[in-house]
């Protein structure tokens, strides 16, 4: 029996990752990176830029905490949705702030698909039976790399037999010549905009037989979406940051579904940043950006605002790295407040941080739930197990408060 | 030398991506890399591996070019990271504008960026 | 360089001596060109010595096709993410994987012409290749389907 792993590396969460004589099979290069160097640049305990042991880094963390007025916890998208509920748990304990990357994400997305304000599917349907499939502001190719091969375009489904070759129709929307609009040939489309919000205004007139910018081609798409019972639009970073108005495209998607099944499904980032919105929705009814302290979700409590307006002294930051990937003017903020950094990497953030607590690379180290792009809750299986993952971390802070 | 007195700051429209050939998932390094389009790099009168310096909200970094068809035509990508972070503002997180010109020596690194934080 | 048959062809002794179990010198060009035949078959050209020459610059002329006997498929790693796209499209391992490539999957055949491996594709058994030996016919699929050209062929 060939053993087959789950990578954590992107929300496709592929599930037949083989390790075979040493060599890491059917993994896209991220997610090589992830199985064949999870052991190059970890985190060392450390406490004010001194190297300490793990306990004296937690009990560091710990009193920092209880120290604190105003905390943030932030980031998790990388972790299991068991570390994710401790987290969440430890957030109302000190009723701090808790938010993830998906509030500058696709956050706003997964919410109205919990709310049921947009109606999604699976991927394993899209496989089976989805005949367009639109790639709305999403270059796969570097953000999802598998997406296209695993799941939508290539493979052949039940109810699509011969994939991509007749069964498909690919739309790729997108400001530049992005490497998926090349994939667009046969049976296909490439729109490049230069405003989404036009191409949302073209399907709303198209739908009623008005005349409009885009009406050729929202007219070639809404035709073929009729032919089949699913249609998917895959939206991206870059659709998101192109609408001026989330409100109006869940409304195309709603007209759309007057003449034909049209269903949206994130083709968001981190491996488990759905699995993030999801937990924190069934304990309070939100997905990011929440204040415990208020008792609701809002933009002023965005990890992000709340550095910007120094509304906290302390931040606690799970496995992401804002130094690395959030705007200057916020991440320059992270110098004036303390930072507990628990990573398994040491990562720009915890090069800064005043606590940093090495942990396990969930997926590799330690095992759990993570939550695909779709949805789906998918287990992980480690290589290895080790004790002090994010689980114990969270947990002992929690503990010791 | 010819090069430089020809040449001029000129602006670029940036767009922010992940780009899987460079990155690194250990979180050890970035590649101070830009990937300008092939008609504006020529036009701009910019060589593959020359390094410009980057302009935007105040801020500048030195890049290595590299081109690349997929970048938008009147500009270039900066993979997702801490160079295009330490350029961005929150509202032009993923798209914005910079101005662009040829520079000499390396490319910034990654501990200036970092120590420019730790206060 | 595009070779063809003709040109092979004025380069070979002409004898039709029929030692290397082809009729005439112009049907053993034919399966040189289509790698069914290696030069060394053409017993002359190597033990007559005024034939030398000739054979010399025959070996120079094939020496890409030799090449592309091999790995007539290129990889360029640095360009390749592992995106899997062309290891699904093949129509060889979609026939052959109807379970694994065919639907998406990482191949589960043990033999595969392509495989993602340690994050980049690699050629493993390129005599499947539908390109590759007697019926050979001129597939592009996996190269149409690479969006960064990571892929190429030898010839075109
Ligand atoms: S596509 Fe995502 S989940 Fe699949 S192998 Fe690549 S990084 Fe891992
Ligand atoms: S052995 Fe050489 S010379 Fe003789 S028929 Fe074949 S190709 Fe011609
Ligand atoms: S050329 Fe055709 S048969 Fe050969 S590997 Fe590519 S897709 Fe498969
Ligand atoms: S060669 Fe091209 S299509 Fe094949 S895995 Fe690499 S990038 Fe993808």
């Amino acid at each position: 029996m060939k053993m087959s792993f789950v990578c954590p590396g992107c929300s496709c969460l592929c599930d037949d990752i083989e390790i075979v004589d040493g060599k890491i099979l059917h993994a896209c290069r991220r997610g090589e990176e992830i199985f064949g160097k999870y052991k190059e640049n970890r985190a060392k305990p450390m406490v004010k830029g001194k190297e300490v042991d793990v306990d004296s880094a937690i009990e560091e963390a710990t009193e920092a905490l209880k120290d604190s007025e105003n905390i943030a916890i932030y980031g998790m998208d990388t972790t299991t949705v068991e570390a994710q509920q401790h987290g969440i748990e430890l957030a109302e304990k000190l009723n701090a702030y808790i938010d993830d990357n998906s509030s500058f994400c696709l956050g706003e997305f997964v919410e109205a698909i919990l709310r049921k304000e947009l109606p999604t599917t699976t991927l394993e349907d899209v496989r089976d039976r989805a005949y367009v499939m639109v790639y709305w502001g999403a270059n796969p190719f570097h953000s999802l790399s598998r997406h296209m091969s695993r799941y939508s375009y290539y493979p052949r489904g039940a109810k699509r037999p011969r994939g991509y070759e007749e069964d498909r129709f690919l739309v790729v929307v997108d400001v530049r010549r992005s490497e998926t609009s090349k994939l667009a040939k046969k049976n296909a489309m490439f729109i490049q905009v230069s405003d989404d919000d036009e191409l949302v205004d073209s399907f709303f007139k198209v739908v009623d037989g008005k005349a409009a910018k885009y009406a050729k081609e929202a007219g070639i798409i809404l035709n073929g979406m009729k032919k089949s019972d699913l249609n998917v639009i895959f939206g991206g970073l870059g659709l998101k940051y192109g609408l001026k108005d989330l409100g109006k495209f869940v409304e195309m998607v709603k007209k759309l579904n007057e003449v034909a099944p049209v269903y949206f499904i994130p083709a968001g980032f981190h491996g488990n940043m759905r699995g993030f919105n999801e937990t924190l929705f069934e304990k309070v009814g939100y997905v990011n950006k929440y204040s415990f302290r208020d008792g609701k979700s809002g933009g002023e409590f965005a990890f992000t605002e709340l550095l910007k307006n120094e509304k906290i002294d302390t931040a606690l930051i799970v496995g992401t790295d804002p130094v690395y990937s959030l705007p200057f003017e916020v991440s320059s903020k992270l110098g004036k407040i303390k930072t507990i950094v628990v990573d398994p990497r040491m990562s720009f953030t915890a090069r800064i941080a005043d606590v940093v607590i090495p942990s396990a690379v969930s997926g590799v180290e330690a095992g759990g739930t993570m939550v695909r792009s779709d949805g789906v809750r998918v287990k992980l299986e480690p290589l290895e197990e080790r004790e002090v993952n994010d689980v114990y971390i969270l947990n002992k802070i929690k503990e010791g408060l | 030398m010819m090069r430089f007195s020809k040449f001029l700051k000129v602006e670029a429209d940036i767009v922010v991506a992940r780009y899987a050939l460079v990155m690194d998932e250990t979180k050890s390094k970035t590649e101070p890399v830009i990937f300008l389009h092939p008609e504006f790099a020529k036009r701009s009168g910019v060589k593959e591996s020359d390094v410009v310096e980057v302009e935007a909200n105040g801020r500048v970094v030195k890049l290595k070019v590299k081109l690349s068809e997929s970048a938008p035509e009147s500009g270039g990508i900066i993979p997702n990271g801490i160079y295009a972070s330490y350029l961005t503002n929150f509202d032009g997180f993923k798209k914005f504008k910079a101005s662009i010109e040829v520079s000499e020596g390396e490319p910034t690194s990654v501990d200036g960026i970092i120590g420019q934080l730790k206060t | 360089m595009a070779l063809n048959p003709m040109d092979i062809y004025k380069l070979l002794p002409k004898t039709n001596c029929k030692k290397c179990g082809e009729a005439t010198c112009m049907s053993f060009a034919f399966k040189l060109l289509n790698r069914e035949r290696r030069l060394e078959e053409c017993i002359p050209l190597y033990e007559d010595k005024k034939y030398e020459r000739q054979r010399k610059k025959l070996e120079e002329m094939l020496k890409p096709l030799e090449e592309a006997t091999e790995t007539g498929l290129i990889v360029d790693e640095s360009l390749c993410t592992g995106c899997g796209n062309c290891v699904v499209v093949c129509p060889v391992h979609v026939e052959k994987d109807p379970k694994g490539a065919a639907v998406g999957k990482g191949i589960t055949i043990d033999d595969p012409i392509l495989r993602v491996e340690d994050g980049a594709v690699k050629v493993i058994n390129m005599q499947a290749c539908r390109r590759y030996g007697k019926n050979r016919v001129l597939c592009v699929v996996c190269r149409e389907n690479c969006p960064t050209d990571a892929i190429r062929f030898l010839e075109g």
